[in-house]
């Protein structure tokens, strides 16, 4: 099973990565899960033609009580990827990391990944590693790679080189390990050369070059990946080779 | 406001059912939280604490350590105790502060081994769960990782999920162990009440388990799967009803077949019985085969999905105070402190409990193994 937390900082595009990374492996014929790990959970909300699922913590709050079953806290979506949206607390209030922890365990007790027999599960994690919570998806048993979004921004480049080392203070533990980066290109100048820079002082790999396209704007105001409205587009292209990549690398171990 | 209990009490958290479980197979058993679980394990939920010793320690969590993740602190003072104390084994369990703050138990866990050399068992409590929950993770963890394969001892029983939270100190283990023998059996393994590690090591020796409460399933039906041992649930309660539980026994022996030891009349009932799902189930059935009394039974804890019939799970004070004031039993048989609840025109028969209402009716738990309950109950 390919296991992936896609972390980065905020508004870099994780979630559109994300959910096209989804539609990728979903065209290339795997089952897939996403789960949005954010309290604003729209992470899977252009899965879903624009029509988000409610999210787990909603879920909590509406009933006070957890669901006893998958089906309430999911939606089906393209290519049957499997949505769920951690969701989180009244904002401002609780403890959104400790929400991702509830999720998570919630989650294993409704035997998720028993039951679906996912392929693929992608977690859209919310920007930096925070907190304990914000850790859990690289823990033993969630994610086994982790894929950082990042552009040429300064700023981004730092949250990149953040959620690098912190995924790094957990070598002693069997916890995930840094894949590599998607550059999600911002018309920067010289973006190449910088992410590039970075990534060799790091020691991290660019897995992907996803071009500034207007085409994903487009399909996300239709409510849809670029996967599913122009498969054939550049935009894409980049994201199957991803996906293929990724597979690749899965098979092989 | 559902499952708020306004006048009867909590039943003991899943981190005394953990202490309880191992508090005599000498193990370092390390309570992650800042003392108030130690407290209320040492007074409320542990009758051993004054007279034996046992190595159960709290992590002294502070606010900043909590706030600021400094696991590195439990990690090194709990190896350090370890290398102190030389245990056969480290639990590490929860508490509900580093619940809040996502402590990972299965990562620090592995670390304390790797750096101490010695088994630790990682508990996924929090302290808002039921004692059963906890004994039955613990039970199930340490017999996982210290079970031997080995002969089997001919006519061997492994009695599995007693601790003092249900059954006091009564002296009721010690009967189930002095009635086995008598019948021809040898406790090879008790989990566990006058223990030690040994108990552990031959728990897969046994030709079959007696699960005596809930908190010995989970262990029982491992040994079932990884050994091949079948298991009865049933505690020998009354004469007539243990004869049932000692033919039980060899069935299960003789055909390798796992049961509940669970007969009652399919008429209607009268009496109410509210406990601990195994004990409770024994005791209708003690009633039935030795008084002729129908029972049913309320499950406020944890029960095995598909065994209630026509019993009921309810855990909400407001829930079995409604169902006794519509259903109107002659008699509830429950721990004193359910007396809150039971309408004033039945009779409450008082049964205490020791996860519920902890030392204030202790003395008064009685030893019902193999008894005449005649006098009891009538």
């Amino acid at each position: 099973m390919i296991k992936l937390a896609i972390y980065g900082k905020g508004g870099i595009g994780k979630s559109t990565c994300t959910a096209n990374l989804a539609a990728a492996f979903a065209t290339l014929g795997k089952r897939v899960i996403q789960i949005g790990c954010d309290p604003k959970a729209d992470s899977t909300i252009n899965i879903l033609g624009g029509t988000p699922v409610m999210p787990v913590m909603d879920h909590m709050r509406e009933h006070d009580e957890e669901p006893k079953t998958i089906e309430e806290i999911s939606r089906s979506g393209f290519g049957g990827i499997l949505c769920i949206e951690t969701g989180g607390p009244t904002p401002g209030l609780g403890c959104a990391g400790r929400g991702i922890i509830t999720t998570f365990s919630l989650l294993e007790e409704l035997e998720l990944f028993e039951k679906f027999k996912p392929d693929v599960v992608l977690y859209d994690v919310l920007g930096d590693v925070v907190c304990g919570g914000f850790a859990a998806p690289i823990r033993e048993g969630y994610a086994d790679k982790v894929l950082i979004v990042t552009s040429g921004e300064k700023m981004a480049l730092y949250a990149a080189n953040n959620i690098s080392k912190a995924v790094k203070n957990f070598e002693d533990r069997s916890y995930a390990k840094v894949r590599g980066m998607i550059l999600n290109r911002r018309s920067v100048e010289n973006e190449e050369e910088k992410v590039r820079a970075f990534a060799e002082s790091a020691g991290l790999d660019i897995v992907a070059d996803i071009p500034r396209s207007a085409d994903i704007i487009k399909y996300e105001d239709m409510g849809k990946t670029v996967i599913e409205g122009d498969p054939q587009c550049e935009t894409s292209q980049r994201f199957f080779e991803l996906a293929r990549l990724l597979i690749r690398e899965e098979e092989g171990r | 406001m559902k499952n708020v209990s306004t006048v009867i009490p909590c039943y003991a958290a899943d981190t005394s059912g953990v202490c309880s479980a191992l508090y005599e197979l000498g193990g370092l058993t390390v309570v992650h939280d800042a003392s108030g679980c130690n407290s209320t394990y040492s007074t409320h939920d542990e009758p051993r604490w004054y007279d034996k010793r046992s190595m159960i320690y709290i992590s002294a969590l502070t606010e900043m350590d909590a706030v600021m993740g400094n696991d590195e602190k439990l990690i090194l003072d709990t190896v350090a105790a370890a290398a102190d104390l030389r245990p056969e084994f480290i639990t590490l369990c929860g508490s509900p502060m580093p619940m809040m703050t996502g402590f990972d138990y299965d990562a620090a866990a592995a670390e304390i081994e790797e750096r101490s050399g010695i088994k630790c068992l990682p508990m996924h409590t929090n302290g808002t769960r039921s004692y059963i929950e906890g004994a039955s993770e613990a039970f199930l963890a340490a017999v996982k990782a210290f079970a031997k394969e080995g002969p089997k001892v001919e006519n061997g029983v492994a009695v599995l999920g007693a601790t003092p939270l249900d059954f006091g100190l009564s002296g009721s283990i010690g009967s189930i162990r002095t009635w086995l023998g008598e019948r021809g059996f040898e406790t090879v393994s008790c989990l566990a009440v006058d223990s030690s590690f040994k108990d552990l090591e031959r728990a897969a020796l046994a030709k079959v388990s007696l699960v005596v409460s809930q908190s010995g399933l989970a262990a029982a039906k491992y040994l079932e799967k990884e050994f091949g041992i079948p298991y009865v649930c049933g505690v020998p309660y009354g004469k007539k009803y243990a004869e049932r539980v000692e033919r039980y026994l060899r069935w299960a022996m003789e055909d390798n077949e796992t049961d509940w030891v669970d007969e009652r009349s399919g008429r209607d009932f009268d009496t109410v019985v509210i406990g601990e799902t195994v004990s409770a189930f024994s005791l209708c059935s003690a009633l039935y085969w030795d008084l002729g009394i129908d029972a049913a039974v309320i499950c406020p804890l944890p029960y095995e999905e598909g065994r209630l019939g026509r019993d009921l799970a309810m855990s909400a004070e407001e829930d079995i105070k409604a169902f006794l004031e519509e259903c109107r039993p002659a008699r509830v048989i429950a721990d004193p402190l359910y007396r809150y609840v039971v309408p004033k025109d039945t009779r409450l028969t008082e049964l205490p409990h020791f996860a519920f209402s902890g030392r204030c009716f202790g003395q008064r738990i009685p030893d019902l193994i193999n008894k005449d309950i005649k006098e009891f109950f009538e």
